[in-house]
Parts: structure tokens; C-alpha cells; sequence
């Protein structure tokens, strides 16, 4: 066996561990620290795949599911998947260390496992088939999730819409991968039905209504760990961008910048915390979308590490409103809630990660905001305008969620003496993650260099695939 | 011609002066998000030192540059990526304006930081409040010494964050970060056409550097003529006319005075409030390509300065009264600036910055004092003298007294045009949201679940 597959095993093994041991008549409690002493045993292990070249080569061809010449990758490690795979592992990480006591179960525990996999699994393939699976296996995660008598609304509305998704994606791989198709309507009629698979799970306008309904009056948790990863925009990078006309990736980046103001828009003005994270999740996920198609290196680049900043920032955000919720239920934004003095800490990095959401300087995602814009104004003028609006608007929506959720009002007396702060686990995730996402706007080169080397890797494949399609 | 090849001290010197402030962030910061504030006696006297440091080594690079060269000069200090040349980098371009306002920030700074030392004594939040002031310092160096557009707006940025982070400093009361709020989304609409002139700045010029497009080369002048260059000068204008209060934006600034007097002082009557000055001092080159924006900042001065001079006599505090008379003062500078007084302009600028700050750092004392003589006379010692108010016919006065008195109606002008219609179709596509997903499932009328949302993973 080689190095590689041996450490593909090896880190594979953590969330299966965390699977079987679900299995077993062991305390929830003992599960939960199982599941993060395997989680950050994984994302420990997956920051190797960045940093050795030996494993970026690695790749398992088959041509059994497709119709190319030479076959697809099942299996493979390059310079995209090498920063996905320790943002897949973070997102698990970051789940089972956060996650308030009551709302994490053993089912729960099992499902962030299954899920992690997944998504995981998804990051490594390049193979349409095999994403199709991965995807249709995450979408039903997600609804056993949902599965209990106060979320059959929500469970339904999920079903749909995320239920149309899957079927426009098989019907686009069964003709993408039939044989002969290449250069043909066939082809083309392959490519809509993905892009609209595409676009209905990152929750792009007008296919994004499941997005605000799952995150107000669904379960919050899984519903982050469910969008976070984007597997939407991996699909884009994968599956779309190489083989997309022009035409089409305009389509999808007008949508996407339409929706990016949208979402900020709307967040402004929800009163539910939980709605507000869901438009601006929308936003974000949105930018990075209109960055991906956009064919401009820099641009595409800026996308790929919006990606990753905006991904991990809204899981931060997202969570610290359930920490919040498990002390306070249900949190409105029309009212001032206080607190600041009892929970620093959780203040604090709320802001901090509300910020790099939005792309504030000094974090990732003004670096990968900056580099987007910068790449697609020559390509795409309105894009930056578009970026500026989004950005402003989300950035204001992010310190009205902070001045409500910790200003405003003084503890009363007799609670003084309730303990709020955040445990030391819950603390020092949530630091973490400030001091990684703060800590590459500071020092972006080492991911920026990745990002660039990654997208032009993407571009290559696509001036191939066009090469490819003329002759 | 600006010259390309920096001298070595000037470089550690600029690196020093700008890091100093940034560094005190890192530490202050730091200890806040870890839950471990440092005390008021290392505090202080840390915040004092990095202030003192980078004031020092700003003034000796001022002097340096003023000793050796005579064109400015761009300092380059790396860029985000090896692999893409033409990307973003870390840059700034020192020259005798940027030096100047950049070591005036810092000796502000420092004078501000000193007295803010007693001043928040046993504070809850003396430690976010030098975490904050450190953060804003940081911003100001950037603004000034920026060399492109992203570096700029970093700093621009940074002191709009801080701005509204210490509106908000007492936040255990609704009206402070209300009104921060207020504060911030002014800031936005300014950091949105900042950017916006940052975009049309690349797509026009293909480049964002200021060395280039505002260093008055022959470059600059090709890269920008015509309709571009009054866009990109609008654009920069709105910026400036959001971050310093001018028409229509001045209403933001009563509400920013909720913040400790020390703030206050640094922000609306000395650096902050300056910063748009600043900004348009900067870019004259380009206003000098753009008359119809020179004539728009000329306007917006003006009609700024008068408003302001007339509001200001109006004000029951004494921080709004002081906001609005530095606000009058701003816009005289702007009316300079786009005349074309450059120098008087920044004499101006350095000024009325250093003597605003001891107005607003006095002021607290001579309400005090004040209190005194009333309490000793028994009764309001009485203001006299004759005022230019007494040319003015009686209904006029009584109708711009109403009008100052109500700071130009421009709170409710704003939310009735512009806020509450944006409010309205949010909220509308908001509901509209909901009954999409209706339309495709409609929803069972059915009982709230207790607890149905907390089994959450």
C-alpha cells in the first residue's frame, strides 16, 4: 500500500471510528469526547495533504463510469482538494466541540460523522457519478436530521426542493456520461440540468426559499453542517467550470451576484437570529459562487478562498448563535438582549467571525474578497459593484446581530450569579478558529499561493476541455 | 517623478511607526479574546509606550526623508502572493503630506492615550477601549501612508469599526449602540463608494496605486481624464462626506458623542473627522483633472460649514456643540481644498486638529468650573456681546433657529427616503420569501412543538 493510500486510510478511520462507536452502549458524554479527540486527530492528519507534494499527486483512475478518454479520478489528491480536506475535518471539529450538551445526542454525534464523511469523501473525487451518490447520501443525512414531528414542514420543504436537485443532477451525469454526447445538445442540455442542480442546492435566487425556512424553523445545527461545506461550489469547480460555455457561467455569476445582494439585503432585516444567519449564508455562498465562474485567475482564486473563509466564519457565527440560544432560547433581534460583561469571550469572537464572514480587512475574507473583485473587474465590471453592495450590507447586518445579541441592557441583579460564559472546550474552539481565520488575513501568502496555484490548475483543465471540444 | 527606490532607514521607520499601534491591537486584543484582560498598571503604560515608539519613529522618518529626498517615495513590504505579479501588496508611499498627518495622528494619539489613562480609571472597559484606540491609530497610519487603494481601504475601514465599537462603549445601555449603529451604516455607504472608486480605479487605470494616480506623474495624467476621472473623484467625494460628516451625512455625528469624551475628542474633533480632509488633500491630483467634482467638494463645504456654524449654537451638550463647530471648520478646509489651497489647507487641517482635541479633553473641566460660578453667583453668568444673529430680520432667525435646532431635518429626511423605502421592500421580499416556499408546499396549520428545536445535531 502506498504512503498515500495509507494516509487516506488513516484518516478515513476517524469519523468511521466515531460511526462504530455510535453503534455501542457507551455514555453520550464519553461519545462526544471521542468524537472530538477523532476530530482533531483528523484535521491534525489532513494539514499534511497542503503540505507534502508527495500526496497532492495521488489519484485512483477508473473508466468505468465514464465516457472520457483515459476515465475520471474516484480518488484523488491535488491542489484543490488539499486545502478542502483540513476544512472539511475543521467543520467536524468545530460541530462536535460547540454544540451545546442537549442538542447533541448519539444519533447526532453519528450523523456529523456520517456527514463529515460525505462531504469529505465528495472533496475527493473528481468523478460526476461518484459526486452524484455522495450528494444524494448527504441530502438524506440531512433529512434524518429533520426527522422529528416539529420539523415535517421543514423536512418536506427540504424534500423538494433538495429532491428536484438530485434529480437534475442524475438526469445531467446520465447524459453527460452517456456516450457520445460530446459537443452536442445532448451535452449542453447536460450541463443546464447540472447548473440547475447546482444552483437549487447553494440556494441561489429565485431556488433559495428552503435556505431561510431550514435555518429559522429547522434545526440549526445540521443545517450548517449541511451548507458550510459548499459542496454546491465544489460540484461548480468540478463539474461545471471546465465544461461550461461562456454563457452559462454569466447566467450563473449574475444570478449568484443578484443573490449575494439579496441575502445581505434581506439579513438586515429579519428579527430571527437564526433567519438572519440563513440570508446571510446566502450572501456569502452566493460571492463564492460568482467567483467561480468567473474565468479571471485572480478572481477565481478570490472564490476559492472566499470559500473556505466564508465557510468556516458562517459555521463560527451560526454556532455561536446556538451556544447563545441554549442559554437564552430563541434569540429576536428587535430588542436589545445584553450580556457582553458575563460572555466575552463568546462576544468577541462573534464578532470576529461576523467580520470575516463579510470580508472586514485584517481577516481571510477581505483577502479573498479583494482578490475577487481585483480579478473580475476586467472580465466582469459589474461584479465589483455588485461585491461593494453585498459586502456593505453584510457587514452593516453583521454588527446589528452583535449590538442586539450583546448590548443593550444590564443584567438583572438576581441573575448575576447564573453562570453564562462559555465552557473551556467551547472557548478555545471558538478562538481557534478566530486566530486561524485573523491569522491568514495577517499572513494570507501560504493559502493565497494554494488558491492561485489551484485555480490555475482549474483553467488549464478548461482552456483543455475547449482545445478538446474544436478539434 | 516619484521615485521607486526607498532608502533602508525609512523603511524600518515606517515599518515601526505603523507597527507599534498594530502591535498593541495584537497584545490588547489578544488578551480579550482569550478572557484575559491585562491590568490597568501594564495597560497603560503599554499603551503609552507603543504610542510613544511609533510617534518617535514617524517624526525621525519625517525628518529623514525630509534630509534626503525630494520626490516621494513607495515602500514596498511584500505582496499577498508570489505566484501573480500585478496583485495585491502591502505598500505605502511616504512624502512630506503623508509623514506630516501621519506623525500628527500618533502625537494626537498619544496625547489622547495619556489622558484617557485617568480619565477611565477602573473602567469595565478600559481594555477594549485602548484594544479600540490602538485598532483606530492603526487605521489613521494606513490612511495616510497608504500606497494603494486596498491598503487605503484597510485603514479606512479599521477607523469606521473602531468609530462605532466605541459609540457603543457603554453597552449596557440601548442608546449607545443604537446610535453606533446609525454611526456605522453612514460609514458603509462611504466604505461602499470608497470600494466602488477602488473598482472603477482598476478597471479605468489598471492599477490601483496611488503612487501612479495621485502622484500628479504623467502617468496619472493619461491614466485618468475626463468622465472617469469626475466619477472616480465623486465617488471619492461621497467617501470623504460620509467619514466626515459633511451634507448630507452630518447627522450621524451627535450621535457618535455617546461614546467616553476621550474617544470623542480623537475621532469628531481631531483625526477621524479629518481623515475625508485628508483623503481629498491625497487625491488632488486627480480633483485637478475632475472641475465639476472640484466644484461639488467646493459646494459641500460650504453648505457643510454654514449648516454646521449655525447648528452649533444651538446644541444643549457641550460634545455636540464642539462636534458641530469642528464639523464648520471641515468644511472651510474642504472649500480650500477645492480651491486649490493646498497648504493652508493641511496648516489648516494639522491646526484646528490640535486645538479641537484640547477643547473636547478641556471641556469636562470647564463644565465643572462653569458649574462653580453658578453655584457661587446663584444664577447663569450671562452671555453678552453682539452677534452677527442681530442682522438677521426676526422670522428668518426664528426659522433657522427651528432648523438648526432640529440639525437640519436630515435624520428624518434620510429615514423617510432612504431607510424606511429600503426597510419596506426588504421586508416585503422577505414575506414574499415565506410564501414562495408556501407555493410550493403549503404549510399544516399545526401546534409550536416545546423544545422542537433542541435536539439540534
Amino acid at each position: 500500500m502506498s504512503d498515500a493510500r495509507l494516509w487516506l486510510a488513516g484518516v478515513l478511520a476517524f469519523p468511521v471510528l466515531v460511526i462504530a462507536a455510535s453503534c455501542l452502549r457507551i455514555d453520550v458524554e464519553r461519545l462526544r469526547r471521542l468524537a472530538v479527540a477523532s476530530a482533531i486527530a483528523m484535521l491534525l492528519a489532513t494539514l499534511a495533504a497542503p503540505l507534502s507534494p508527495a500526496l497532492r499527486g495521488f489519484a485512483l483512475r477508473s473508466a468505468a463510469l465514464s465516457s472520457m478518454p483515459g476515465g475520471e479520478a474516484i480518488v484523488r489528491i491535488d491542489t484543490l482538494s488539499a486545502a478542502l480536506l483540513p476544512f472539511a475535518a475543521g467543520l467536524w471539529l468545530l460541530t462536535v466541540a460547540v454544540t451545546p450538551r442537549a442538542a447533541l445526542d448519539r444519533r447526532g454525534l453519528r450523523r456529523t460523522a456520517v456527514a463529515t464523511l460525505l462531504t469529505f469523501a465528495s472533496f475527493l473525487t473528481e468523478s460526476a457519478v461518484v459526486l452524484l451518490v455522495l450528494s444524494a447520501a448527504s441530502v438524506w443525512t440531512f433529512l434524518s436530521a429533520l426527522d422529528d414531528p416539529a420539523h415535517q414542514y421543514q423536512r418536506r420543504v427540504v424534500a423538494v426542493y433538495l429532491g428536484v436537485s438530485t434529480l437534475l443532477f442524475a438526469l445531467g451525469v446520465a447524459l453527460l456520461t452517456a456516450p457520445g454526447v460530446q459537443n452536442t445538445v445532448l451535452e449542453a442540455a447536460a450541463m443546464w440540468c447540472i447548473v440547475a442542480a447546482a444552483l437549487v442546492r447553494k440556494g441561489i435566487v429565485p431556488f433559495h426559499a428552503w435556505v431561510p425556512e431550514v435555518f429559522d424553523h429547522g434545526r440549526l445545527g445540521p443545517a450548517i453542517l449541511f451548507n458550510a461545506p459548499q459542496v454546491g461550489a465544489y460540484m461548480t469547480v468540478v463539474l461545471i467550470v471546465p465544461r461550461a460555455s461562456p454563457e452559462m457561467l454569466r447566467v450563473i455569476a449574475l444570478l449568484a451576484l443578484g443573490t449575494a445582494v439579496y441575502g445581505a439585503a434581506l439579513a438586515l432585516v429579519q428579527t430571527s437570529a437564526r433567519r438572519a444567519c440563513g440570508y446571510l449564508f446566502m450572501s456569502q455562498s452566493a460571492l463564492v459562487m460568482a467567483g467561480l465562474d468567473c474565468t479571471s485567475v485572480s478572481a477565481l482564486a478570490g472564490g476559492l478562498l472566499v470559500w473556505l473563509s466564508a465557510g468556516l466564519a458562517f459555521a463560527g457565527l451560526a454556532r455561536c448563535v446556538l451556544v447563545l440560544e441554549a442559554r437564552r432560547g430563541r434569540l429576536d433581534l428587535s430588542t436589545y438582549h445584553g450580556g457582553y460583561e458575563r460572555m466575552p469571550v463568546l462576544a468577541v469572537t462573534f464578532l470576529a467571525m461576523g467580520l470575516a464572514c463579510t470580508g472586514f480587512p485584517g481577516t481571510l475574507g477581505f483577502v479573498g474578497e479583494e482578490l475577487l473583485v481585483d480579478g473580475a473587474v476586467d472580465v466582469f465590471p459589474v461584479m465589483g459593484f455588485a461585491v461593494v453592495i453585498a459586502s456593505a450590507l453584510t457587514g452593516l447586518a453583521v454588527l446589528r446581530m452583535y449590538f442586539s445579541l450583546f448590548c443593550g441592557r444590564a443584567e438583572a441583579q438576581g441573575h448575576a450569579g447564573l453562570r453564562l460564559g462559555l465552557r473551556p472546550r467551547e472557548a478555545w474552539t471558538f478562538v481557534a478558529l478566530v486566530v486561524a481565520l485573523v491569522g491568514f488575513g495577517v499572513v494570507p501568502r501560504p493559502l493565497v499561493d494554494s488558491r492561485f496555484a489551484a485555480s490555475d490548475e482549474i483553467l488549464r483543465l478548461r482552456q483543455l476541455r475547449i482545445v478538446e471540444s474544436r478539434r | 517623478m516619484v521615485g521607486m527606490m526607498p532608502s533602508i532607514p525609512l523603511t524600518v521607520l515606517v515599518l515601526v511607526g505603523v507597527g507599534s499601534p498594530a502591535l498593541l491591537f495584537a497584545v490588547l486584543g489578544g488578551a480579550s479574546l482569550v478572557n484575559r484582560p491585562s491590568p490597568e498598571r501594564s495597560t497603560g503604560p503599554l499603551a503609552a509606550g507603543a504610542m510613544t515608539v511609533s510617534c518617535v519613529a514617524l517624526v525621525l522618518a519625517f525628518v529623514v526623508y525630509g534630509t534626503t529626498a525630494t520626490d516621494a517615495q513607495l515602500l514596498s513590504y511584500g505582496a499577498w502572493s508570489t505566484l501573480h505579479e500585478g496583485g495585491i501588496a502591502i505598500e505605502f508611499l511616504v512624502d512630506r503630506l503623508s509623514l506630516g498627518f501621519a506623525a500628527l495622528s500618533t502625537a494626537i494619539a498619544g496625547v489622547v492615550s495619556a489622558f484617557s489613562n485617568r480619565y477611565l480609571h477602573r473602567e469595565s472597559g478600559y481594555n477594549r477601549y485602548f484594544a479600540l484606540l490602538a485598532l483606530f491609530v492603526t487605521g489613521m497610519l494606513l490612511v495616510a501612508l497608504a500606497g494603494n487603494i486596498a491598503v487605503l481601504f484597510i485603514g479606512w475601514e479599521l477607523v469606521g469599526l473602531s468609530s462605532a465599537l466605541l459609540v457603543a462603549f457603554f453597552h449596557e445601555r440601548p442608546a449607545p449602540p443604537a446610535n453606533a449603529f446609525r454611526v456605522f451604516s453612514v460609514y458603509r455607504i462611504s466604505d461602499a463608494a470608497m470600494l466602488s472608486a477602488a473598482v472603477l480605479l482598476r478597471h479605468s487605470a489598471g492599477t490601483g496605486s496611488l503612487a501612479l494616480l495621485f502622484g500628479g506623474s504623467v502617468e496619472s495624467s493619461a491614466a485618468l481624464t475626463g468622465a472617469n476621472a469626475t466619477i472616480i473623484a465623486v465617488l471619492l467625494i461621497v467617501a470623504v462626506a460620509g467619514k466626515s460628516a459633511l451634507l448630507p451625512f452630518s447627522s450621524w455625528l451627535p450621535r457618535a458623542m455617546e461614546g467616553p469624551t476621550p474617544s470623542s475628542a480623537v475621532y469628531y474633533g481631531s483625526l477621524s473627522i479629518h481623515a475625508g480632509c485628508f483623503l481629498l488633500l491625497r487625491s488632488a491630483p486627480l480633483l485637478e483633472h475632475a472641475p465639476a467634482a472640484r466644484l461639488l467638494a467646493g459646494a459641500l463645504g460650504a453648505a457643510t460649514s454654514v449648516f454646521a456654524a449655525m447648528t452649533t449654537r444651538v446644541q444643549t451638550d457641550v460634545k455636540s456643540s464642539l462636534a458641530y463647530a469642528s464639523l464648520t471648520q471641515v468644511g472651510i478646509i474642504v472649500v480650500e481644498i477645492a480651491i486649490g489651497w493646498y497648504t493652508l489647507a493641511f496648516v489648516h487641517l494639522a491646526g484646528h486638529a490640535s486645538f479641537r482635541l484640547l477643547q473636547f479633553l478641556s471641556a469636562p473641566n470647564v463644565l465643572h468650573d462653569l458649574h462653580g460660578i453658578e453655584a457661587a453667583m446663584g444664577d447663569r453668568p450671562v452671555s453678552g456681546g453682539s452677534s452677527l444673529e442681530r442682522l438677521i430680520p426676526d422670522r428668518l432667525r426664528h426659522r433657522l433657529f427651528l432648523i438648526a435646532l432640529e440639525r437640519g431635518f436630515l435624520d428624518s429626511i434620510l429615514d423617510r427616503f432612504f431607510v424606511d423605502p429600503f426597510m419596506r421592500v426588504a421586508r416585503q421580499l422577505s414575506r414574499f420569501d415565506g410564501w414562495l416556499c408556501d407555493a410550493v408546499l403549503p404549510a399544516e396549520p399545526q401546534a409550536a412543538v416545546p423544545g422542537g428545536d433542541d435536539q439540534d445535531e
